[in-house]
């Protein structure tokens, strides 16, 4: 029986509670996360409001989980994105002969040069501001990272004794994909993607931030963070929430993914 | 101890807002130069103008940085709004309110070397006709012949008495121009003014230069730079650090405390002409019926919308006249906030349950104001879908020129702009033949005429709900103790460069 991994028991543990917030806030919340109440606003913790009222009298902790639904849907779609692309990608390059391969490589490189940010300002600049495009626009930017992983994970199997025998015995490039390569970088995948997902939700704050992400009213923590700047010094508590909860996710998801990692390399293991 | 908690407190705050804020510092820090020489000075503003040209390009941060500082009109207001020489040294009016003679400087001469002259004067008044776009040329229609008498005299036949022509002629529409200086108006306009148009970095700055040859009294400042902002923190921001000299209007005004407790700023607060509105498309069926457009006039509780979104500061108006118009009256009780009346309204014109766009300028008051409009229209029992837009390019050609809007957020800084902004062909489309009629009946009667048919436009257009008003913005701005010339209140539609002065 192999011992418990901490990075991958906190880890778990961290995106299981924003996991299971967002869920909740479906159902419930302890206020509408929109409703304007002028009459407590900016009103401090208290058993009413447990983290505070914003400027518009919302209580910040109905904004943070509903908040959380953004986040999420954000880093999976972006996170989705990335790999649809991003992975066969990488396989098709592990596969092809020496120039079809390069050229996917450096048009990979090319992108992976480009900041993910201003990729997805552009984005915002053309399409107009708003969830989807932030999440297209996030997705595409991490495709690089997933297409560099993937290939090196596939060129490693390619040079395995079994897929050398399948070729021998004159099987097609894709069943040898399918059945070969892609079953054995599952765990990169995985890795990568809780790593991917981190970026995703620290990229989506920053452009709701920006004011090229969630569009308001709908709760988002980077917009939270954006609408607290004019209280800085009047109300810090607003920057406090948002803060904390963006800190948490991108913890939560990078330890997960450092965990899974650690569980999926067997050299790894050998070594602690 | 509060204290020290308070300080922890703001400084985790401030550490979780590093990360992020330094993606956005870059655009609106750099470049400029810096403030604080005596000879230069730098003001910070909010919305860029989307061209240098207001003849064929809406919006009003264009005569607001040129107007009066590179152009020039004949007429100009005072800060009382009081209508006062410019160009024109003296005037007279004849008995059938007809006839208009100036007489004009002779002294002044356009950025190009040309002189001023009354053909100049006739040319600019001739194209407002010929070569504007814009819906504000509208006001020139009234005029049947302008001739140069001689180069220093201007004679105006009006084809009907107009109250409001010459006070027109004090906004961008008066703006006189060189025959031969209006080939690139979008970049390089040329004018008579104190300033001179010296370069524009898009995105960031407009930088006039102090125009030496200038025929009245020299300005100041040697340079002056307009900065634009679309952050209200980083405008605060570039005062603190000394980016700019002058925020032009606070956007942020929760954040004001920070300059009322510091001896190094000054804070201006006085009144202006920006009629914040809730605008309806009016030829939308579902704001044909007057009961589906007075329930939402009555289910925004405007007290506490601008509490919440302005801070306060800021003048509750229940119509398109602000206080420092002579036919102004308080009209906030033509619609008061009661929900259960708009509830029943909404019931019986049928649009409960309507969902309605409201697209918003990428501006902070909007951006704020709308989130409220928002939560309190849908306790009314409507949806209300909110999209927002960029300002100015998307926002002026998807709803104020092609009106494809339901609701929009606006402030409309023209002075006595009530004709101009319900007119069938403005965004608004609010076409009412009686409204129509009292604005014709006043801009053509004797003064007691104009005063009563005004207040009467008022009074219909808030009674008509042609839209809502949600609040009059304040002029609140915040400068460097020493600078003196700022204006108390916002009156005109030109920011007036050339008093500024350091004591």
């Amino acid at each position: 029986m192999r011992r418990l991994n901490p990075s991958l028991v906190a880890g778990g543990v961290i995106v299981g509670v924003i996991v299971a917030t967002a869920l909740l806030s479906f159902v419930w919340t302890p206020y509408d996360a929109t409703f304007v109440d002028p009459s407590v606003r900016l009103a401090t913790p208290s058993w009413a409001h447990w983290f505070g009222t914003d400027k518009f009298g919302r209580d910040v902790l109905s904004q943070i989980m509903v908040g959380s639904r953004t986040t999420l849907f954000v880093g999976v779609v972006a996170v989705g994105v990335a790999a649809v692309i991003g992975v066969p990608l990488g396989v098709l390059a592990a596969m092809t002969p020496r120039w079809p391969s390069e050229l996917i490589m450096r048009t990979n490189d090319l992108l992976l040069a480009f900041p993910a940010l201003l990729l997805a300002i552009m984005f915002g600049a053309v399409f107009g501001a708003s969830t989807l495009t932030a999440m297209v626009a996030i997705g595409i930017a991490s495709v690089p990272s997933f297409a560099r992983v993937i290939r090196s994970g596939a060129l490693q199997v390619m040079r395995t004794e079994y897929v050398l025998a399948a070729r021998a015995a004159g099987r097609k490039p894709f069943p040898i994909a399918l059945r070969h390569v892609l079953p054995n970088v599952t765990s990169l995948v995985t890795v990568q993607a809780s790593v991917s997902f981190a970026i995703a939700v620290l990229a989506e704050a920053a452009l709701s931030f920006l004011g090229y992400g969630t569009p308001p009213p709908t709760p988002s923590w980077g917009r939270m963070l954006q609408e607290s700047q004019e209280f800085l010094f009047s109300a810090p508590r607003l920057a406090v929430f948002p803060g904390i909860a963006i800190a948490l996710a991108v913890l939560g998801f990078n330890l997960l993914g450092d965990g899974l990692r650690d569980r999926f390399d067997p050299k790894l293991e050998d070594r602690r | 101890m509060k204290s020290y908690t308070t300080r922890a407190v703001a400084f985790v705050a401030s550490a979780a807002l590093l990360a992020l804020t330094a993606c956005s510092a870059g655009s609106s820090t750099s470049g400029g130069p810096s403030a604080g020489g005596d000879q230069s000075l730098s003001l910070g503003l909010v919305a860029e103008p989307a061209s240098l040209d207001f003849t064929t390009t809406d919006g009003a941060a264009i005569p607001q940085a040129l107007l009066g500082n590179v152009y020039e009109s004949l007429v100009k207001q005072d800060e009382s709004g009081k209508i006062v020489p410019a160009l024109a040294k003296s005037w007279t009016v004849s008995p059938d309110r007809k006839t208009y003679t100036f007489d004009l400087v002779d002294n002044a001469k356009f950025s190009n070397d040309k002189p001023f002259t009354a053909a100049d004067a006739v040319f600019s008044i001739n194209r407002v006709k010929t070569a504007w776009t814009t819906s504000l040329k509208a006001a020139m229609d009234v005029v049947q012949e302008a001739k140069a008498l001689s180069p220093t005299q201007l004679q105006v036949t009006l084809t009907k008495p107009s109250n409001g022509w010459l006070f027109r002629m004090t906004t961008r529409i008066g703006a006189m121009f060189s025959e031969t200086g209006v080939s690139a108006l979008a970049t390089e306009p040329i004018g008579t003014g104190p300033y001179k148009f010296s370069k524009w970095n898009r995105g960031d700055s407009i930088v006039l230069q102090r125009n030496d040859a200038y025929w009245g009294t020299k300005p100041y400042f040697q340079q002056i730079t307009l900065k634009y902002f679309k952050d209200p923190t980083a405008l605060n921001n570039a005062l603190l650090t000394g980016t700019i000299n002058v925020i032009t209007t606070v956007q942020a005004p929760e954040a004001l405390t920070q300059f009322t407790s510091n001896e190094k700023y000054q804070v201006i607060e006085g009144t202006t002409n920006g009629e914040v509105l809730l605008s309806f498309n009016n030829s939308k069926p579902v704001f044909r019926d007057i009961r589906t457009r007075q329930a939402i006039r009555q289910a925004i509780d405007h007290k506490a919308l601008l509490d919440t979104c302005f801070a306060g500061r800021g003048k509750l108006i229940g119509s398109m006249v602000p206080p420092t118009d002579p036919w102004y009256e308080d009209l906030t009780g033509v619609a008061p906030y009661d929900l259960a009346k708009a509830k029943s309204l909404l019931q019986a014109s049928g649009a409960a349950g309507a969902t309605l766009r409201l697209r918003l300028p990428t501006l902070p008051y909007a951006t704020s104001c709308g989130q409220v409009v928002k939560s309190q229209l849908e306790q009314a029992g409507l949806k209300v879908q909110i999209d927002q837009l960029e300002f100015p390019a998307a926002w002026l050609t998807t709803v104020l020129k092609n009106a494809d809007y339901d609701m929009s957020i606006i402030a409309h800084v023209e002075p006595r702009d009530l004709g101009s902004v319900f007119s069938p062909t403005y965004y608004t489309r609010y076409n009412d033949p009686e409204l129509q009629q009292l604005l014709a009946a006043a801009d053509a009667g004797d003064e007691k005429a104009q005063l009563d048919n005004m207040r009467k436009a008022g009074r219909r257009l808030s009674e008509q709900a042609a839209s809502d008003w949600l609040f009059l913005l304040p002029n609140l701005i915040v400068a460097d103790k020493n600078l003196t010339g700022l204006p108390q209140n916002a009156i005109t539609e030109n920011f007036d460069l050339s008093r500024l002065a350091r004591s």
